[in-house]
């Protein structure tokens, strides 16, 4: 970094303390993005919204990604999460309910290195929005499956593994769903992926709400914290109509 | 016109006589040479020369183990050969597929290039695409580099080159197929990379960190008296060994616990690393990395099938 650039940011910082204006990832696509996404609504760029993964895709087709707005715990409407630079930059929208937090992980794939957004939107109607930066290789959209070589895939679909793990003041619910999550990227194989999943409380109640996108990984890895016990129901349904059903007690 | 071409000419070249990767062998046991790479990640800066690459002089003619990371490196390693021994090359052991061992192989076509029959199974896999990455990561060092399939399939046993007789090890902690290669003669055993030393070990072929272990105890049992690891420096005693079981015992331990509590991935890559790994380079690059190869594995396990209503 030259060091007219170090001065110049020292002089932001007073000003950065939490939300900015100031694009934290160097991006040729964010007003593209507010338009598109986000509707052109107010925005900042936020820091306490943490959009956690690796500083680099060590397999472009399973990338580790945490989304953590906890800071807005009680007040967040929707979490949107896009990759900039994926042909289908598109990842989840996630609507947290009472008794979940406002976090949520999962695995995405990445076609080369990008800007990943997580924009929180919060009960005033402003989006916040955070940042991080993903170098890559490149090639995870549109490599072939890996749940396609397995003799007998189709058997397992809709097969979901998972737990809970208590983590004091709330629990973590993780599930690992089988299915091929097809794109529609890879030659002759149209799209196939789960496109919503609802979280259920033993009352029946909504507890959260997902749309997918196809750029979540194949056999998908979702966790949530949850505050308060009581058996949790996922309930997942694909662009082809199947609907799976888990129980985790 | 003419000048601008002298003018690129002239920035050119100093770029061109910087691209030499000055082997420098250097006698380590009767017969026996190193030539000792960094214990930094691939970059432009070192050409990928990274790597621990043997060679040993019998008296039939020379042994090399590993080829390097490219064509220009097992060219250099050639003329390497050639500054401290008149004898000609007679056979070359790869101890296991991995790129910065094997895409040098270029250069020794005229022998037989010896490795397990799972090696050069993965080397014909794996081997364009570990090549790509490397032109990625090192640039035109690998100009011209393209992968060559060994010629010769080696079985575990004793194998004799003149004067020195070599006991071959088929072991898979690191790859699946990993080769590590005891000198009767001398005593030194070449551990491949079996044994990183003040290196953090790579894990994307691993079939287990307990097969690694298993395969660590075995190396370390043998009657050496100096071990080359594939990366870091050699030594006559068993501090390689004892950091190799340290730093996997720890590894598999923190995935192992950070499954059972329901860890993430994104979780696990941000875990400390315990102070007395401080002097191991590139650990935490090399965690990141095997998060993403291994903990799938340790997932699972702690994962119940959730009965479907």
């Amino acid at each position: 970094m030259n060091r007219r650039l170090i001065c110049l940011l020292a002089c932001l910082l007073p000003w950065a303390a939490h939300a900015t204006e100031v694009d934290p990832v160097p991006s040729v696509m964010w007003a593209f993005y507010h338009k598109q996404f986000l509707d052109n609504a107010p925005f900042v760029f936020d820091e306490r919204v943490k959009l956690l993964a690796p500083p680099f895709a060590e397999d472009a087709r399973q990338v580790p990604l945490e989304i953590d707005a906890r800071a807005f715990k009680g007040r967040v409407v929707r979490i949107f999460a896009w990759a900039e630079l994926n042909p289908l930059p598109k990842i989840v929208d996630f609507q947290p309910k009472a008794g979940v937090l406002p976090w949520l992980s999962l695995r995405i794939r990445i076609e080369q290195a990008t800007p990943l957004r997580a924009a929180v939107l919060t009960d005033d109607g402003v989006w916040h929005v955070g940042s991080t930066l993903i170098d890559a290789a490149g090639g995870g959209c549109t490599a072939p499956s890996v749940v396609r070589t397995q003799p007998g895939w189709e058997e397992h679909i809709g097969e979901v593994l998972g737990g809970r793990y208590p983590r004091g003041e709330y629990s973590r619910v993780r599930v690992q769903v089988a299915h091929p999550m097809d794109n529609g990227m890879v030659s002759g194989i149209p799209e196939f992926y789960l496109n919503h999943a609802q979280l259920l409380g033993d009352n029946g109640q909504v507890m959260a709400e997902l749309e997918l996108f196809p750029a979540v990984s194949e056999n998908p890895n979702l966790a949530f914290d949850i505050e308060g016990a009581g058996q949790t129901r996922l309930v997942l349904r694909d662009n082809s109509g199947n609907e799976f059903d888990a129980a985790i007690p | 016109m003419r000048w601008i071409l002298l003018f690129c000419l002239g920035l050119g070249l100093p770029a061109m006589a910087d691209m030499d990767y000055a082997l420098k062998p250097r006698q380590i046991a009767e017969g026996t040479w190193l030539l000792e790479g960094s214990t930094d990640n691939f970059a432009k800066a070192n050409g990928g020369n990274i790597v621990n690459v043997a060679f040993i002089v019998t008296e039939a003619g020379v042994v090399v183990i590993d080829t390097g990371p490219s064509r220009r490196y097992g060219e250099a390693l050639r003329q390497a050969i050639a500054s401290v021994t008149a004898k000609p090359v007679i056979q070359v052991l790869l101890t296991h597929h991995h790129p910065d061992h094997a895409l040098g192989n270029q250069a020794f076509k005229d022998v037989p290039i010896g490795a397990l029959a799972d090696t050069t199974k993965l080397l014909h896999e794996q081997g364009d695409s570990m090549a790509e990455s490397l032109y990625r990561m090192v640039g035109d060092w690998m100009r011209g580099t393209e992968v060559v399939l060994p010629s010769e399939v080696l079985e575990p046993g004793v194998r004799t080159f003149g004067n020195h007789d070599l006991r071959l090890l088929a072991l898979t902690g690191h790859t699946g197929a990993d080769l590590a290669i005891f000198d009767q003669s001398t005593g030194v055993l070449f551990a491949g990379d079996l044994v990183f030393y003040q290196r953090a070990l790579t894990t994307p072929n691993s079939p287990g960190l307990g097969a690694w272990l298993a395969d660590i105890t075995t190396l370390q049992g043998l009657p050496w008296t100096l071990v080359v690891p594939g990366h870091g420096p050699i030594a006559t005693d068993a501090q390689p060994f004892e950091q190799m079981r340290d730093y996997l015992t720890w590894l598999d331990q923190l995935l192992r616990d950070g499954a059972a509590h329901g860890s993430d991935m994104t979780e696990m890559i941000r875990s400390p690393i315990p102070e007395r790994f401080a002097a191991i380079s590139l650990s935490r690059y090399e965690l990141i990395r095997s998060v993403s190869h291994l903990y799938p594995r340790y997932e699972r396990a702690q994962m119940h099938p959730l009965l479907r209503n």
